[in-house]
């Protein structure tokens, strides 16, 4: 199902260490291949990550009205990114698809907008609550009951949690957009959200 | 040097703000008045990285869209040449200036340099983007910015001292979003110079007559 269980091997490279990939990498197999890149610049790992990554970033970029071909180079950027911020990557602070989000995101207010994007920096701040050392797979399981969640909303409450990460778009124009009250709309967003954080909340 | 103020945060973005930034569907102006609060605030820090995990999980749920053939292989090639990304050294704030704040104010609150617009008042233009603007106000305690209402919205953020209106009253880190026609009259807090970041989306609409024949000249 996924491509790089079909990667060929790169040509006029060390042999690659052999990956024991399930066909869908899950949240935790998606942070240990960003592990092995942060530690030991594997490029195996980075092929798989690619691989599984590059086609979401593209798609996303393409849901946000990026033409074709700008789509294809930032979301190669975004996974040129990854290599070179890997060792940046905290798993107890975000899943591996989070911080992709996060960088795609981020290119493309840069580069399509051509604004800055104000990012808080560590330092403004005193640590919080201590993150547990097993908090990484507590947020891989996060990551499976939330994308378990999502897919259990009423379509129209998706509808509109989607819009707010692909439209870019302020929630008045949304509504216009489908031809709704704009209070339909932040009503909807409301009873998603409240319903995605039951479900979170009940988990924890 | 870091923000950790002893007083609560009472008054805080809404989801749907929290949602702009983290989604990235927030302009520039806006997004950094809501990263200026996280620097403050523990409880939307969080939030707003549970909303960046939806981000991630519809990232996850979108259906693949294949890259050119030969994207792999591209990239592969450029990997040694790419050294590791390093942080840039930043100079610590000397006045606990939140750091996303300090490229546009140019270096901390102390060294901004004033403008003037009345004896209590005072500002500095920090961004334009057509009819948004982001800027920094500053009132000598006691001081009142004058009945108005707003042609957009107004958001304020707190960053020194504080101010109280008929909504209620403000500190440091609190957010104050204004839509529309709601009308107040901020007067700043007695104590030291209340300092704010303003984000405007449209000009303010005042009452008396000559603020609303001075404002326009300031471009509020
Ligand atoms: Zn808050």
């Amino acid at each position: 199902m996924l491509a790089y269980a079909r990667i060929r091997p790169f040509p006029r490279r060390k042999p690659a260490l052999r990956l024991n990939l399930p066909m869908m990498p899950q949240a935790q197999e998606l942070n240990a291949l960003l592990g092995r890149v942060a530690e030991m610049r594997d490029q195996a790992a980075f092929a798989a990550l690619f691989a599984h990554f590059a086609p979401r970033i593209k798609a996303y970029l393409l849901r946000l009205g990026a033409p074709p071909a700008l789509a294809e180079d930032l979301a190669q950027e975004a996974l040129l990114s990854l290599w070179r911020k890997a060792h940046l990557f905290d798993p107890a602070k975000a899943s591996a698809a989070t911080w992709l989000f996060t960088i795609a995101r981020n290119l493309r207010i840069d580069t399509i907008r051509r604004e800055r994007r104000p990012e808080l920096e560590p330092a403004d701040f005193m640590p919080e609550a201590e993150l547990a050392a097993d908090d990484g797979l507590a947020l891989a399981d996060d990551e499976a009951r939330l994308r378990a969640a999502l897919k259990d909303l009423p379509a129209d409450q998706i509808q509109v949690v989607e819009l707010s990460f692909f439209a870019d778009k302020p929630h008045s124009e949304i509504a216009a957009q489908l031809d709704i009250p704009l209070g339909t709309v932040k009503s909807r967003l409301r009873l998603a959200m409240a319903r995605l954080k039951r479900i979170m909340g009940e988990a924890s | 040097m870091s923000l950790h103020h002893p007083a609560p945060i009472s008054h805080h973005p809404g989801e749907e703000l929290l949602l702009a930034y983290a989604g990235g569907g927030a302009d520039e102006a806006v997004s950094l008045i809501v990263a200026a609060h996280l620097a403050y605030c523990a409880a939307c820090r969080r939030r707003s990285r549970e909303l960046e995990a939806l981000g991630g999980c519809l990232l996850q749920e979108l259906a693949p869209v294949p890259m050119a053939s030969g994207a792999l292989d591209a990239a592969l090639l450029k990997l040694d040449g790419i050294k590791p990304f390093e942080r840039p050294a930043r100079q610590a704030s000397g006045d606990c200036t939140p750091s996303v704040l300090r490229p546009y104010i140019g270096g901390d609150l102390r060294d901004v340099r004033w403008r003037q617009v009345g004896p209590n008042l005072s500002y500095v233009p920090l961004f334009r983007r057509g009819a948004i603007r982001a800027r920094l106000l500053r009132g000598v305690p006691g001081s009142e910015t004058g009945a108005h209402r707003h042609a957009g919205l107004e958001y304020t953020l707190v960053l020194k001292g504080g101010f109280s209106d008929e909504t209620g009253s403000y500190a440091p880190g609190d957010l104050q979003v204004m839509e529309g026609d709601m009308r107040h009259s901020p007067v700043a807090d007695p104590g030291e110079d209340c300092i704010n970041l303003a984000v405007t989306t449209g000009p303010l609409k005042f009452e008396s007559l000559l603020q609303k024949i001075v404002a326009p000249l300031f471009g509020f």
